[in-house]
C-alpha cells in the first residue's frame, strides 16, 4: 500500500457536458506524476477537483470518488477541504502575476498561511518563512520578504509562490502549469528546485504541463490526457521509447525537433491516417537554397534601429531612459525567414513593430526595397502597409468578434482597392480561405464559433489577403496546442513556398524557431547577441547567453 | 453545411428574451411609447393639450360621474385629421356640467352643476343653437375615471398626454447625449494625449456643476420651455456618456484586433466606427437606459420648480407641483398618480438597463 491518492472512475460534467470520462488513476509517495494534454483536455478540472476547487454551480463530479488516505475528498464539505488545503495538499498555479496578492508584501503572504496553519508564534512563524524563501533560493530573501509582488520578477514571484505551498509540508503538490509563463531558462530553474525540494522532503508531485519534453525532465511517471480521457499512462521510459496510443506518438513527434529538419511536421490526422512523411530537408539542400537567397539585393534593411522608453516615476525625478530595441541592424533577404529569438523583454516585438511602423523607432532607419519606411508620411505608411503585414500572437483576440470572418478577410482588400467589385473580392475570399484549410461554409461564421487553432488560420487568411511581400510573425504559434502548432508551422511553409513571402518569425521557443528559419537573430536587453545562420548558431554558439538558452530547452528523452 | 450564425449580438438578444422583468419592462416601455404618441386617440378629453376645464367639478375623486352639457361652438375650425390626431383638437366649445335639464318648445333649461349641496344656478338657452334644434345629442353622461384636476380637467387625459412629454424628453435627451458623448468620448479614448487631457477637462469642469444648477442656467440661457428643456437634459447627460466611452475605448484600443486594423492600414476612422464602437455599445447602451430614467426624473423636477413645460402643457412633473398641497386635504391621487407614473417609467428603464447588461455580459 504505496499510493497517496487514488482517483476511482471518476466524471466530471458541466451542466450537461461531460468534461471527464471515467478516470482511474493512483499517486504514489515519494513520485512525481506528470499529468500532460492539450488544453481542453480536463488536465486542470481534474486535478481542481481533487482540492475541491471546481465552480460549485455550473460542475458536478458525477461519478467516481478520490481517496485520500482512505477518505473520499468528493463527499467533504467546504470546512472539512480547509484543514486539507494548504496543509496536506497545497497547489501552485500558472500565473505567478495573478495568484499573488499585489497589496501584501510576500512575505506576510507567506506568514498568513503558517499562522492559519500551525501554532508558531509570531516570530518563529518570520524566522520559518525566511528559511522557506531560503529553501527555495531565493536571493536576498529579507529583501523578498518586505517587497510587494511587483518589485520582484516572474520566476521569484513563483518561487515565492512554492515557497507558500510547501510552508506546511503538504504530502501533495499539485503544480498546474507552473512555468509555462515564464521564460526557458528561468523555467529550468524552477524544475531544478522543484525536484530537490521533492528529493529533500519526500512529498508527492502531481505536475500538470502541455510540454511533453519538460515532463520527462521532471517526471517519474506520466498520465496522458485527450479529450476528458486517459489514453495512456505509465513510466516515463515506456511513454516516451513506445508510445503505445497514436495520439501519444503524435504528441511526440508533431513538436520539431532540434536535430533533423522534416519538410512537414507530422499531425496527430497524419497519425491516424498512418501517413507521415519523414522526407527531411539535408544540409545540402539547404545550402543550395541559401546560396540562391543571398545573391539577390536585401529586401529589408535596418540600419542602427534604436526605440528608448522614457519611464516617468515623480514629477521632480528626471525621466529616465530605458532602450528597449538598442542599436540593432540586419539584412533580410527576399524568400528567406528570419528567427528572432530572446526572452520577454529583451525587445523582440519591440522590433517587429517597428519594422511594421506601428511603433515609429526613435533613432536609425530601415530600409524597404531602398526606400526608408521611418520618414513616410502618414498616408505613405497606409499604402506601405499593403507589402509588410502581421500575424499575431493570440487567436481570440486579433480578430473583431462582431465582425464574421469572411467580411474581416474581405476588408482589408476593400480598404486597399484591391480588384474591381466585391463580388470579386469574395471569390478571392473563398480561394484564400480554401488554401488555409478552411472551407466557404465559414464565410458568415463569427469568430467566436472557431476554436484557437481555426482563429490563428483566418488570422493568417486576413493577412495574406493583401498579398504581401513581407510578414511578421509574432509569436504566432505560441498560443496554441502542440499538434495545432504542427499544422500551422506547416501552412506558413506551404503559403511561403506557393506566394514567396519572406517571414520574420519572433518568437521564444528555440526549437519553433530554428525549424522555421534561415537566418537566427539572437537578442538580449535590447541588442543583438548574436546573428547568422541558424544551424551554425544552434550547433556552435559563440556567446555565453547563447549557449545557456540553448541548453535551457527541455530535451526529451 | 447549416448557413446559421451566431453573432453576438443575436446570442445576448437571446439571453435577454429569457429574462422576465426585462422583458416585461420592455413591453411596458413599448406601451407607454405607443400612448404617449398616440395620447389624443385615447385619452377621453382630446383637446389640445386635454385643457378642457369644467371648474364647477374640480378636484374630484376617481370614477366620478356627472352630466355633461357641449355648447357648440359658431367658430369652425379646419383642422387636419393628422394634426387633430397628434395634436389634439383645438377646441372652442364650452362644456358644462349640469345636475338636471328640461326642453322646453324653444329653449333648454338646465341647472349648473354644484357640488357640496350647494344649488347650481338655472339658466337657459336658445335651441336654435343646436343643429336641428336637438340638444339631447349634446348632453352626455361623462365618467372620469382618474377624476379631474384642480381645474376640473380629466386628469386621465392629462396624464396619457403627460407621458407625451416624460418619453419624449428621454428620447431626445439621451439621442443628444449620445452624439455629444459618442463622439467626444471616441476622440479623447483613441488620440489620448493633448486631446485627451483638453476633452476630459471640459467632462470634469461640466460634471462638477450640478446638474440641476447647470439646466437651469441652460433654460435661462435658452429660455423656458418644452424644447429647451429637452436641450439642455440632453447638453448635461453626454458628459457621462463620454466618460464611458472615453474608458471603454481605452482599454479596446489595446486588443490586438485594433492592432491588426491599424497594421491593415485602416485609417482612424474605420477603425474607430467599424472595429471599436460595435464592441463597446453594450456598456453604452446600458448607460442610455440609465440616463432615459434619470433625464425623465430631472424633467419631472424641473417641471415641479416650475422651468419645465409651461402650462397648460401636460407634464407629470407639474401635474405633480399643481396638486401637491392637496395630499394633506385627503385628495393625494391628484398628485399620486402621476407619482406612480414617474416611478413606473422610471422602475421599466432601470430594469430594462439591468437586463440588457445581464444580456450582454458574454463571459457567463
Amino acid at each position: 500500500m504505496n499510493s497517496i491518492l487514488k482517483v476511482n472512475n471518476l466524471n466530471i460534467a458541466f451542466g450537461i457536458n461531460e468534461v471527464i470520462h471515467n478516470i482511474s488513476y493512483h499517486l504514489n509517495k515519494n513520485e512525481i506524476l506528470g499529468i500532460v494534454g492539450e488544453s481542453g483536455s480536463g488536465k486542470s478540472v481534474s486535478s481542481l477537483a481533487i482540492l475541491g476547487l471546481l465552480p460549485k454551480k455550473i460542475s458536478k463530479i458525477t461519478n467516481g470518488s478520490i481517496l485520500y488516505n482512505g477518505d473520499d475528498l468528493t463527499q467533504l464539505n467546504s470546512k472539512a477541504f480547509q484543514k486539507i488545503r494548504g496543509l496536506k495538499i497545497a497547489m501552485i498555479f500558472q500565473e505567478p502575476m495573478s495568484s499573488l496578492n499585489p497589496s501584501m508584501a510576500c512575505g506576510d503572504q507567506v506568514e498568513e498561511i503558517l499562522l492559519q496553519h500551525s501554532n508558531l508564534s509570531k516570530k518563529q512563524v518570520k524566522e520559518e518563512t525566511l528559511t522557506l524563501f531560503e529553501k527555495v533560493k531565493l536571493p536576498q530573501p529579507e529583501r523578498v520578504f518586505n517587497a510587494y509582488p511587483h518589485e520582484i520578477s516572474g520566476g521569484q514571484k513563483q518561487r515565492v509562490m512554492i515557497a507558500m505551498a510547501i510552508a506546511c509540508k503538504p504530502d501533495i503538490l499539485i503544480a498546474d502549469e507552473p512555468t509555462t509563463a515564464l521564460d526557458v531558462t528561468v523555467q529550468k530553474d524552477i524544475i531544478t528546485l522543484l525536484k530537490d525540494l521533492q528529493a529533500q522532503t519526500k512529498m508527492s508531485i502531481i505536475f500538470i504541463t502541455h510540454d511533453l519534453a519538460l515532463i520527462s525532465e521532471i517526471a517519474h511517471r506520466v498520465l496522458v490526457m485527450y479529450k476528458g480521457e486517459i489514453v495512456e499512462q505509465g513510466e516515463v521510459e515506456t511513454i516516451f521509447k513506445n508510445p503505445e496510443h497514436n495520439y501519444t506518438k503524435a504528441l511526440i513527434n508533431s513538436r520539431p525537433t532540434l536535430k533533423t529538419r522534416l519538410k512537414i511536421l507530422p499531425t496527430i490526422q497524419d497519425f491516424l491516417n498512418d501517413s507521415i512523411s519523414d522526407e527531411i530537408i539535408t544540409p545540402a539542400e539547404r545550402q543550395k537554397h541559401h546560396k540562391k537567397l543571398y545573391s539577390k539585393p536585401p529586401l529589408l534593411e535596418v540600419i542602427n534601429v534604436e526605440k528608448e522608453y522614457l519611464t516617468k516615476s515623480g514629477w521632480f525625478t528626471k525621466p529616465q531612459h530605458f532602450k528597449a530595441v538598442n542599436n540593432v541592424s540586419f539584412k533580410l533577404y527576399e524568400g528567406e525567414t528570419l528567427g528572432l529569438v530572446g526572452e520577454s523583454g529583451c525587445g523582440k516585438s519591440t522590433l517587429g513593430n517597428a519594422i511594421l511602423q506601428l511603433d515609429k523607432a526613435t533613432t536609425g532607419s530601415i530600409l524597404y526595397k531602398g526606400t526608408d519606411i521611418t520618414k513616410l508620411s502618414k498616408k505613405e505608411t497606409r499604402v506601405l502597409r499593403k507589402e509588410i503585414q502581421i500575424i499575431f500572437q493570440d487567436p481570440y483576440s486579433s480578430l473583431n468578434p462582431r465582425i464574421p470572418v469572411g467580411e474581416a478577410i474581405l476588408e482589408p482588400m476593400k480598404v486597399h482597392n484591391l480588384f474591381n467589385s466585391d463580388v470579386e473580392r469574395k471569390a478571392q475570399v473563398i480561394e484564400i480561405l480554401n488554401k488555409v484549410g478552411l472551407s466557404e461554409d465559414y464565410y458568415n461564421r463569427y469568430p467566436h464559433e472557431f476554436s484557437g487553432g481555426q482563429r490563428q488560420r483566418i488570422g493568417i487568411a486576413r493577412t495574406i489577403a493583401l498579398q504581401p511581400k513581407l510578414i511578421v510573425c509574432d509569436e504566432s504559434v505560441s498560443a496554441l496546442d502542440i499538434s495545432v502548432q504542427a499544422q500551422v508551422l506547416n501552412l506558413l511553409n506551404t503559403l511561403k513556398i506557393d506566394f514567396g513571402f519572406t517571414y520574420i518569425f519572433i518568437s521564444h521557443d528555440l526549437a519553433v524557431v530554428k525549424y522555421m528559419s534561415d537566418q537566427l537573430l539572437v537578442m538580449n536587453q535590447g541588442k543583438i547577441e548574436e546573428l547568422g545562420d541558424a544551424d551554425i548558431i544552434y550547433s556552435d554558439p559563440e556567446k555565453e547567453y547563447t549557449k545557456k538558452l540553448i541548453h535551457a530547452i527541455p530535451k526529451g528523452l | 453545411m447549416s448557413q446559421k450564425t451566431n453573432s453576438l449580438k443575436q446570442l445576448a438578444l437571446q439571453k435577454f428574451k429569457k429574462n422576465f422583468w426585462g422583458v416585461l419592462s420592455f413591453y411596458f416601455i413599448a406601451l407607454v411609447g405607443l400612448i404617449s404618441i398616440f395620447a389624443y386617440v385615447f385619452a377621453p378629453d382630446n383637446s389640445q393639450y386635454a385643457n378642457q376645464m369644467h371648474l364647477a367639478i374640480h378636484s374630484k375623486q376617481p370614477g366620478f360621474k356627472v352630466q355633461m352639457l357641449t355648447i357648440p361652438s359658431k367658430i369652425t375650425m379646419n383642422q387636419s385629421l393628422i394634426d387633430r390626431v397628434f395634436f389634439g383638437r383645438k377646441n372652442t366649445n364650452t362644456e358644462v356640467p349640469i345636475s338636471e335639464y328640461t326642453i322646453t318648445e324653444d329653449e333648454l333649461v338646465y341647472k349648473e352643476f354644484a357640488s357640496d349641496g350647494l344649488q347650481g344656478a338655472e339658466k337657459e338657452l336658445k335651441l336654435n343653437i343646436f343643429p336641428n334644434n336637438s340638444p339631447k345629442e349634446y348632453i352626455e353622461h361623462k365618467t372620469f375615471l382618474f377624476g379631474t384636476d384642480k381645474y376640473g380637467r380629466d386628469l386621465l387625459s392629462r396624464v396619457l398626454v403627460g407621458a407625451r412629454i416624460s418619453f419624449f424628453i428621454g428620447f431626445v435627451a439621451v439621442l443628444i447625449s449620445l452624439i455629444i458623448g459618442v463622439t467626444l468620448g471616441s476622440i479623447a479614448g483613441y488620440f489620448g494625449g493633448k486631446i485627451d487631457a483638453l476633452i476630459m477637462w471640459i467632462i470634469n469642469v461640466t460634471w462638477s456643476i450640478p446638474t440641476l444648477l447647470l439646466v437651469i442656467a441652460i433654460t435661462l440661457a435658452l429660455g423656458k420651455g418644452f424644447w429647451q428643456v429637452f436641450i439642455a437634459v440632453g447638453l448635461t447627460m453626454w458628459v457621462e456618456v463620454a466618460r464611458v466611452v472615453r474608458g471603454q475605448i481605452i482599454s479596446t484600443k489595446e486588443m490586438q484586433y485594433v492592432t491588426a486594423a491599424r497594421a491593415l492600414g485602416y485609417n482612424d476612422f474605420r477603425i474607430i466606427t467599424k472595429h471599436i464602437l460595435p464592441n463597446i455599445m453594450a456598456p453604452v447602451i446600458v448607460i442610455s437606459a440609465a440616463n432615459f430614467a434619470a433625464a425623465i426624473l430631472i424633467e419631472s423636477g424641473l417641471s415641479f420648480l416650475g422651468i419645465g413645460a409651461q402650462p397648460p402643457m401636460a407634464s407629470w412633473g407639474a401635474m405633480i407641483k399643481d396638486h401637491y398641497n392637496y395630499i394633506i386635504l385627503g385628495k393625494p391621487y391628484l398628485a399620486v398618480i402621476p407619482g406612480l407614473c414617474i416611478m413606473s417609467l422610471v422602475m421599466a428603464f432601470m430594469l430594462i438597463g439591468n437586463a440588457l447588461r445581464d444580456a450582454f455580459d458574454v463571459k457567463s
